[in-house]
């Protein structure tokens, strides 16, 4: 298990236990957490799972595939610590991560 | 308390009654048979939220290859590669991957200006007036716009095509499209168009699409060929037009059975994407997505044999009471939870973000001008097809007009422009739209007389054919075509002239029947 904390835009928290192995998109989407929509279901297709990984944590990631980049670059309100959170597995090392999420994704 | 004998649920997807209100039905079916099956028919259906997402997202055993209509994959038929919303990976996913590359949420969302003024235009000369259409007037008209912009039509050529219809058909509001720019953008015209955008590069979405590279589904590095694109836009146009159209008509609608619900809206406008959201959750355009069972799979410890259909009802799944408190209970202040109304997974529907941005530009528009309306349920129409359910036609009275008025202190019910009732003759140049499960499937019809015979050409889908078993009685006209584009069909019309315009129904081979209207040139 890995704990994820998402913030929503206007500050609201939910942390919720993430299963390793599943991605942050699947993990909100499991958990209700408002904000993530995902509808493409994790295939990196639809832009709508855009979230912004803390500083302290982004290094952690594995990097972007192109597929991602070019996606992420259609999302809404894109920053520099932006990711699409289908693609972002959890692992052991990734408890305790920092979501932000954008005021909205469509 | 006495028990009552109760019949084991029924869902027939061809019963007018079911699809006229499916939620009792698709409630029944969710508390007592999860997993149907329907034997007249042969197929089965899930209608829990749970177990559709599953099936969303799972392409193998349950597959798109042979359609997601249950009548086109009930007839076995082979679709073309591009037609990709009828595709498995990895051929689904080759033009997936190239097209939604176009359409992005903020490339959508970069496009709300126009759609902004492209509803303005629609909605401005109604001002004032004591009724309108949100289907004739807005639903049928502004999506389509914004697609002709998205693929570069010029404004001046969207006039230009757009005339023709409009100068009979747009006078009077309360009735159903007759005619649209759909019907010119289309088959040889719209080829000719790519022809001349090749030449002619803009920085619009076509120009993209005509310059991309893609990795084709035989691992070939290559750009589109015009066929594929031709198809491509037109699965995506047509599909894109006539949900968007629904969504609209199913806002006019629920805000005028919920009052309270619409004052909030106006009095709170940033409340608008959530009624979107709540429209698409509990109005849901497609309420039903076919799927083909490729493997066995096991729903609540039984198992769906391969070589079925699987029907998976979306309508049924987003009011479900294990996933939204109250389902069937119509609340734009409910919590938010994904709903499955543009689908999920692989599938899911490429043109959501432009879907959102239009329903709520198109619903901040109305409650800007028209804070009260009420529904003319006399003429309000449902629309039946396979594949989306909604308005055909939904005439609403507004301002004081609006709120139970009776019938004989409003207008009465508009007459079609063109029933001027002057003779007029079958020979010329028709352009005729059929209401396909699609969306509108334009098509151009030429009769001429050779030899004091009347023959003719259909043209669709960029092939033309000759038309056969062509018969006139009085001002009933019917014929055959058979299509070959996308698929091979005999299609059968029966329409009925009316000064220079015709409307009937076509039966699309296995396809089933769907009403068609011209308008001669």
């Amino acid at each position: 298990m890995a704990k994820i904390r998402f913030i929503q835009h206007d500050g609201t928290e939910h942390v919720v236990e993430g299963v390793v192995g599943l991605s942050i998109m699947q993990t909100a989407r499991n958990n209700l957490v408002p904000g993530i929509i995902g509808d493409c279901g994790g295939n990196c297709s639809c832009a709508t799972c855009h979230g912004y990984i803390d500083p302290d944590w982004v290094d952690k990631l594995e990097p972007q595939t192109e597929d991602e980049t070019v996606m992420l670059d259609g999302a809404m309100h894109q920053e520099s610590n932006s990711r699409l959170t289908c693609q972002i597995k959890l692992t052991p090392e990734l408890d305790g991560i920092v979501v932000r999420l954008p005021i909205s994704q469509v | 308390m006495s028990a009552t004998v109760t019949e084991p649920v029924q869902w027939d997807p061809y019963n007018p009654q079911f699809f006229r209100d499916p939620y009792p039905v698709f409630r029944r079916l969710r508390e007592e048979a999860p997993l149907y099956h329907n034997e007249e028919h042969g197929f089965y259906a899930i209608s829990r939220y749970v177990e559709v997402e599953r099936a969303l997202k799972e392409t193998k055993a349950l597959s798109s290859a042979r359609g997601s209509i249950l009548e086109i994959i009930k007839a076995n038929a082979e679709l073309p590669d591009a037609v990709f919303i009828f595709q498995d990976p990895p051929i689904h996913t080759a033009y997936r991957t190239l097209l939604q590359r176009a359409i992005t949420p903020k490339r959508m969302n970069a496009l709300e200006g126009q759609v902004r003024k492209f509803c303005a235009e629609c909605l401005d000369p109604l001002v004032g007036a004591d009724r309108f259409d949100f289907i004739a007037d807005l639903g049928s008209k502004m999506p389509m716009r914004v697609i002709s912009m998205l693929l570069g039509i010029p404004e001046e050529d969207q006039e230009a095509v757009r005339q023709s219809g409009d100068d009979r058909l747009r006078t009077e509001a309360g009735k159903p499209m007759a005619f649209s720019v759909e019907a010119n953008i289309s088959g040889n015209a719209f080829a000719d168009y790519i022809e001349w955008r090749t030449k002619h590069p803009s920085d619009d979405m076509m120009t993209e699409l005509l310059h991309a590279e893609f990795t084709d589904p035989t691992g070939t590095v290559r750009k589109l060929k015009r066929d594929e694109l031709l198809t491509i836009v037109d699965v995506v146009a047509g599909a894109g037009n006539e949900t968007t159209n629904r969504l609209i008509g199913w806002a006019g609608k629920e805000l005028a059975d919920h009052p309270d619900q619409r004052r909030a809206l106006v009095a709170n406008p940033a409340l608008v994407p959530q009624a979107i959201e709540e429209l698409l959750r509990f109005q849901t355009p497609g309420p039903a997505i076919g799927r083909y069972v490729a493997q066995d799979i096991e729903f609540y410890g039984q198992t769906v044999p391969a070589g079925t259909a699987m029907m998976l009802l979306i309508g049924a799944a987003n009011r479900d009471d294990r996933r939204f408190a109250d389902g069937d209970t119509f609340n734009i202040h409910r919590e938010q939870r994904p709903h499955l109304g543009f689908g999920h997974g692989i599938h899911a529907c490429i043109g959501a973000a432009l879907a959102r941005v239009e329903g709520r530009v198109a619903l901040q528009e109305v409650l800007k001008r028209f804070p009260e309306w009420s529904v003319d349920e006399e003429h309000a129409e449902l629309a039946s097809t396979s594949t989306v359910r909604g308005w055909e036609t939904l005439p609403v009275f507004v301002g004081a007009a609006a709120k139970g008025v009776t019938a004989s202190s409003t207008k009465a019910a508009p007459v079609a422009a063109a029933s001027t009732g002057e003779a007029s003759s079958l020979e010329g140049t028709w352009n005729l739209v059929v209401k396909g499960p699609t969306g509108p499937q334009p098509t151009v019809l030429v009769l001429e007389r050779k030899g004091g015979a009347l023959v003719g050409t259909q043209t669709g889908q960029g092939s033309t054919s000759t038309i056969t078993d062509l018969h006139v009685d009085g001002n009933k006209v019917s014929w055959v075509n058979h299509t070959t584009k996308p698929i091979k069909l005999k299609v059968t019309f029966t329409g009925e002239l009316t000064g220079n315009s015709m409307s009937g129904k076509c039966k699309a081979g296995f396809m089933g029947s769907y009403p068609f209207t011209a308008v001669k040139e």
